[in-house]
């Protein structure tokens, strides 16, 4: 490869011939050698080709935001010595080196090694590919260089960091036939007191109720409310229109961040899970219990970027097609447009139980925004926007307005109900 | 850190000194300089040199360095070919400076601020090694680039250095041809397609 300053000389000396010739100059003509005889003993030394192998160790493959990851780079000389070396193994963007070194500018005889070790560390969830290996092999007087790309990559998945949601109470209203913990209002096995009956036979002997069987002279037995489960239908709006602020705080990671958090919990009380993204294709994972589907959810939410032109009522097809009628949707979004005031309204219609949960884009901008007096004008006329469109949704549903910058579970917990009452 | 043990102050400092150098020597010319209105036109580009140069100090910025080494070049040569005349050793020691202030910059800039790892002293051996190998094809070629065209110029006026005779004029005529024949056969300055 020729560097700039190659092509400099050989112009300068291209110049002192054309300017001496034009003045019929011979001094001038001259002045066109020394730049010619430095390239010409640039051309004797060449830089040699590097052959390069390396190993590239990772000391998790898969992390969480803001969690460091140790990366060690091992590289070896398999051709001649190499007078001055570049060395860079090129990271993702996203991935800042914390400490250590991706980059280094070394001698390296036959057979040498070097080894780089780095730390680095991701504020935003994706999967990323650490790699390639890019070496550069210099000439002495700077004429040329010698690009290498070793094909080495790593791949390292991070994945969003987890909202703690242990105290919010998330709970469908409607319950599916199988046992969990949501109380269902009919009779079945459960914790909670519903009422008494006459014994049959059959009844466990510690579901009678002594007190009331001995006043009244005749065996009775205790119900109790049945507990079941649910399905819970986790819904992120990941459009373009979403996306506002900085690649890490932004209201589309901030929604990642609780959909993660809200599969968490609701998949722990032993309810079914299932999630919609709606990026530039509508993504989705069907219902299901357990740790899996927590696996499931989280790579699909590893890939969401905001992005995408579909209207957001092309959710309530894919809600209609394959998921139950009777599930309890949460719908994150930022409320940036009326089109998801428009798709809120139309799921409620048709019988959705529908909760949001909205990371407000507001109070992100104006965190980003210095504070003069109209940014604070600004502010207030947007606040009431939001206020208003806020409080048409909680006609059809119950709405929590979260400021990302504090912690989902404290929004949460200053509703009265979750979902709202029936 | 190693950084500042393995690069000495005189090679970080070197660069500035020799840029130093050159502004001084094309300020004592257009002091030589006898007419006002040239010394006015000569001051444009020198003025825009030290300004890109002051420019390129404060914002790293490459092709402020360029345009600044480029108008120093061409304050020089101007000068010495429309008004002072140009006098060949002098002229070939400041071309050959300037090229020299080049890529002792450069070698400066590669061994200094790169080295982030913290090397071993056979690595520092090895890097104290390389150096020494460029600086001293450095001063080769800045010697040969000096001297191949003195000795072309002594040939074309016969006699200016006293050196000269049938077996110089011979080796030096063959030197030329194959350094001409190096820069059009050798592939090294094309680029290279991985």
């Amino acid at each position: 490869m020729r560097t700039p300053l190659s092509s400099g000389l050989a112009a300068a000396s291209m110049g002192f011939l054309l300017l001496g010739l034009a003045l019929r100059n011979w001094q001038v003509v001259l002045l066109a050698l020394p730049p010619v005889i430095v390239l010409a003993l640039g051309s004797l030394a060449p830089p040699p080709r590097p052959r390069i192998v390396a190993v590239r160790s990772l000391s998790r493959e898969r992390t969480d935001t803001g969690r460091e990851v140790d990366v060690e780079l091992l590289i070896r000389n398999e051709g001649g010595s190499l007078d001055l070396v570049e060395i860079a193994d090129i990271l993702p963007r996203e991935l800042a080196v914390i400490r250590g070194t991706n980059h280094a500018v070394v001698s390296l005889e036959k057979a040498g090694t070097l080894r780089l070790a780095y730390t680095v560390r991701s504020q935003v969830k994706g999967d990323f590919v650490l790699g390639p290996v890019r070496v550069r092999s210099f000439d002495p007087l700077a004429l040329g260089a010698h690009d290498v790309a070793l094909d080495l990559r790593s791949p390292l998945v991070v994945a969003p960091a987890m909202e703690d949601l242990r105290r919010a109470q998330l709970q469908p209203r409607r319950t599916r036939p199988w046992f969990g913990q949501v109380p269902s209002r009919r009779i079945g096995p459960g914790t909670e007191f519903w009422g008494l009956r006459e014994y049959v036979a059959g009844d466990e002997v510690r579901r009678i109720n002594w007190k009331a069987s001995a006043r009244l002279e005749r065996l009775f037995t205790n119900e109790y409310e049945g507990e079941r489960s649910g399905d819970v239908v986790i819904v992120v709006d990941a459009r373009r229109e979403s996306f506002v602020g900085t690649e890490a705080d932004n209201p589309v990671e901030h929604a990642v961040r609780a959909a993660l958090g809200i599969a968490d919990r609701v998949l722990a009380a032993k309810n079914r899970a299932g999630l919609i993204v709606q990026r530039q294709v509508i993504d989705w994972v069907p219902l299901a219990f357990g740790r899996k589907q927590l696996y499931r959810i989280v790579d699909h939410l590893v890939h969401v970027k905001p992005g995408g032109e579909w209207r957001f009522s092309h959710v309530a097809l894919v809600l209609s097609r394959f998921f139950p009628r009777d599930c309890l949707i949460v719908l994150l979004t930022p409320l940036q447009d009326r089109d998801a005031l428009t798709a809120v309204i139309g799921l409620a219609a048709r019988g959705y139980d529908v909760a949001i949960v909205s990371p407000s884009a507001l109070e992100i901008e104006r965190r980003l925004r210095a504070d003069t007096e109209e940014d604070r004008m600004a502010y207030q006329i947007l606040a009431m926007e939001r206020a208003n469109r806020v409080a048409q949704l909680r006609r059809v549903a119950q709405v929590v307005d979260w400021d990302p910058a504090t912690p989902l579970a404290l929004a949460l917990r200053r509703m009265t109900a979750w979902p709202r009452p029936a | 850190m190693a950084t500042s043990r393995l690069i000495s102050p005189a090679l970080r400092y070197t660069p500035l000194a020799v840029l130093a150098l050159l502004e001084s020597w094309v300020v004592w010319d257009l002091l030589a300089v006898p007419d006002r209105r040239w010394i006015a036109a000569l001051s444009l580009p020198f003025v825009v040199n030290v300004a890109f140069l002051v420019l390129s100090r404060a914002s790293h910025r490459r092709w402020a360095r360029w345009i600044g080494l480029m108008a120093l070049g061409t304050t020089y040569v101007v000068m010495h070919a429309f008004v002072l005349g140009i006098q060949l050793v002098p002229a070939l020691l400041f071309v050959s400076v300037l090229i020299g202030q080049v890529e002792l910059r450069i070698l400066a800039e590669r061994f200094a601020p790169l080295f982030l790892v913290t090397l071993t002293a056979t690595q520092q051996r090895q890097i104290g090694g390389a150096l020494l190998r460029a600086l001293i094809r450095l001063t080769i070629a800045s010697i040969l680039a000096i001297v191949i065209p003195l000795l072309a110029a002594d040939l074309a006026t016969a006699g200016v250095v006293p050196v000269t005779t049938i077996p110089t004029a011979l080796v030096l005529s063959a030197g030329l041809v194959a350094v001409v024949l190096i820069i059009a056969l050798l592939p090294s300055l094309e680029p290279k397609a991985e």
